[in-house]
């Protein structure tokens, strides 16, 4: 059948409207769904390589070292916190491992001492995770730190992340430590 | 052109906004944020004296008389030979069956103590968490039954576990080493106190991270001990509680978790010992017992907790955790003295290294758990020829990976006990891993405590329990 101008105009502006709503819905749910997942990493898949500390667009890393402290020994001997075979247990900065000084030591009682992460100075290097995984218990662990990741529609260092240990997470289920409690940020 | 007055002007402006850039430059603190990380920020306190006063051998509980037929023997840590091989001729099950055959069970203070036996009793250095006291407790073998119970108090706080240590026991002489470096030698058969000594005032030994690991040496009713502090190793009478040898400590090594282990070089009989610090190898008798013979500060890690294997001609390998990795060396007699040449040195996802316990040598193989900063081979159970220590022969696979926990030989057969629980037998094999079984035995956490095999069953323990497992063929 042929059309005249005017049907075809309407019919041109017809689908103009229904591709329209489509994109704007579709938008949308792309939009709803980012929202509703955040990017995570999986600390039984990290491998403490360091790219968190430089690959993530933030600057300093949204990835942070977190403290489990459920899972700590409170040694004095910290793995985390110190270098590997320093003679001398103090808070001096040539015994610490942690390069920008982020961990602070604090006595406890004879012989347990307490270490806190200080966020601020976090690189996200991940040196600290890898001395407490091989001396300790493991209660060191790298998150995604959500009130400073910008939650990138690809994010980058899961893109460099040699063990795919990124991956999108619930929002209810932002963060994924390994410990006795988990899915709760310290 | 200015006029002058400007020109005055202009230079005056300059000269105090220079001035004034110029103080500003000087009071500006670019780093005023940022602190020094200086020793003592951690308000660790000054070190002070203990007040406490511990009374050696102070109670004694007894609970029980005791008959049995048992002859079996595991005298000290690591068994008579310090290989850890259990001579028991008894034939072994391959299989669990249905399940484990768990003769008794009974609760210990937190920790990784672990027994020696000694026809049909069985001892151990609990930490008895009510009276806060060690406590040297004596059971039967056959059921479980506690006979008697010599103990003293002294405060151990939970850190890691509290006792760690296995007795060593002769027919007359029954010596143990608490967490807090205080030995005590008792009469096996009665539970009698008969001397004690404290390393920490006698010798001021550094109590080790985690508490004394070291286990005791006896050698024919002298006990071996190494306190580090004022002497490296030190020989003691058990018949009268003197100190028979002191070998000085020149470098000012301190005690590590390691045991002493005996080693025969060209007929000298020595000590071997890796204290925190270095190795070194000890005079065990004639007219230089207590001297120092040969000693290497190659290998001297923070922390050691497995002792030496002394291998054959000379050599000795020697591991430790916590990424330190292993050092296998060489000592070669050169005329009257003795020299320590390092013939592979390596970490630990490059050869064979253990964290906790000391590898065994069988047929002519060194057998060990490897530490989970291995890499891909992380807890893996491997083989490997002692000559090369980083050509591993064959591992467990990678679905049998196993924890800090204890491994030995008996009946030609492995038994592996995972920290978590699970007790494996496999093949002792020096061609590949065969696996012939394994059962989760228990539900506990951080089963470290040396295996015992003797008289046909099996001692084994997590960190609050003690299992005695009938594993006899028949």
């Amino acid at each position: 059948m042929k059309k005249d101008r005017r049907d075809f105009i309407n019919t041109c502006f017809r689908f103009a409207a229904g591709a329209g709503i489509v994109g704007i819905a579709g938008v949308l749910a792309v939009k709803s769904q980012k929202g509703d997942f955040l990017w995570q990493l999986d600390p039984s898949k990290c491998t403490q390589c360091g790219r968190c500390a430089t690959s993530c667009v933030v600057t300093p890393s949204a990835v942070k070292c977190i403290h489990v402290y459920d899972m700590c020994g409170y040694c004095d001997l910290c793995g985390g916190y110190f270098r590997p075979n320093v003679k001398n247990l103090s808070t001096g900065a040539e015994n610490q491992l942690c390069p920008t000084g982020a961990i602070k030591r604090s006595y406890v009682e004879d012989p347990f001492f307490k270490y806190e992460i200080i966020d601020e100075l976090c690189i996200g290097c991940g040196k600290c995770v890898k001395g407490c995984g091989a001396f300790g218990n493991g209660s060191l662990q790298l998150q995604v730190s959500h009130d400073l990741c910008v939650n990138c529609n690809q994010c980058a260092i899961a893109s460099d992340c040699p063990s795919d240990a990124f991956s999108r997470v619930p929002i209810d289920q932002a963060y994924k430590f390994a410990g006795f409690k988990s899915n709760k940020k310290i | 052109m200015l006029s002058k007055r400007s020109e005055k002007g202009l230079i005056l402006s300059s000269v105090v906004i220079a001035s004034m850039l110029f103080v500003y430059w000087l009071v500006y603190n670019p780093v005023k944020d940022i602190h020094a990380s200086v020793p003592g920020m951690d308000n660790r306190p000054e070190q002070s004296e203990s007040t406490e006063k511990i009374l050696i051998g102070e109670g004694f509980d007894f609970f029980s008389e005791f008959t049995s037929s048992l002859t079996g023997k595991w005298t000290q840590f690591r068994g008579a030979n310090s290989d850890n091989i259990s001579k028991d001729n008894t034939k072994l099950i391959s299989s669990w069956g249905a399940a484990p055959k768990i003769d008794w069970q009974v609760e210990l203070g937190e920790g990784h103590a672990a027994p020696v036996v000694y026809n049909g009793k069985v001892y151990v250095l609990d930490y008895d968490e009510v009276k806060k006291a060690d406590a040297l407790r004596c059971f039967s073998l056959e059921t479980g039954e506690e006979l008697w119970r010599r103990w003293y108090r002294v405060h151990i706080k939970r850190n890691h576990g509290m006792s760690r240590t296995v007795p060593a026991i002769n027919d007359k002489y029954l010596v143990t080493m608490g967490p807090r470096c205080h030995v005590m030698c008792t009469d096996p058969t009665t539970g009698e106190f008969l001397w004690g000594l404290d390393l920490v005032k006698d010798y001021m030994s550094e109590i080790p991270f985690w508490y004394t690991g070291q286990c005791p040496i006896l050698d024919n009713n002298v006990v071996i001990l190494a306190p580090g502090g004022k002497s490296l190793l030190i020989a003691v009478d058990c018949t009268t509680g003197k100190v028979l040898w002191e070998t000085p400590n020149p470098d000012n090594w301190q005690m590590s978790h390691s045991s002493v282990m005996p080693m025969t070089l060209d007929g000298k009989k020595m000590w071997v010992y890796a204290a925190v610090g270095g190795i070194v190898g000890v005079a065990a008798e004639g007219d230089d017992a207590g001297q120092i013979l040969w000693k290497t500060k190659e290998f001297s890690p923070s922390v050691v907790a497995p002792s030496p294997v002394v291998l054959k001609n000379g050599k000795i390998f020697m591991t430790a955790g916590y990424g330190a990795g292993s050092i296998l060396f060489q000592v070669k007699k050169k005329g009257n003295a003795y020299e320590v040449e390092t013939i592979q040195q390596f970490k630990p996802k490059d050869g064979v290294a253990s964290e906790q316990q000391t590898p065994i040598v069988y047929k002519d193989r060194m057998f060990a758990i490897l530490p989970k900063d291995a890499g891909g081979m992380r807890n893996r159970f491997v083989c490997c020829d002692p000559n090369d220590c980083t050509k591993i022969v064959w591992t467990s696979g990678t679905n049998d990976r196993f924890g800090l926990g204890p491994y030995i030989i008996a009946d030609g057969k492995f038994f592996i006990l995972k920290d978590d629980g699970t007790l494996t037998i496999a093949k002792a094999s020096t061609e590949k891993f065969e696996l012939l079984d394994k059962t989760k035995v228990l539900d506990g956490h951080d089963a470290w405590g040396p295996l015992v095999i003797v008289d046909g069953r099996l001692l084994m323990r997590d960190a609050k329990h003690l299992l005695c497992i009938d594993v006899r063929a028949n």
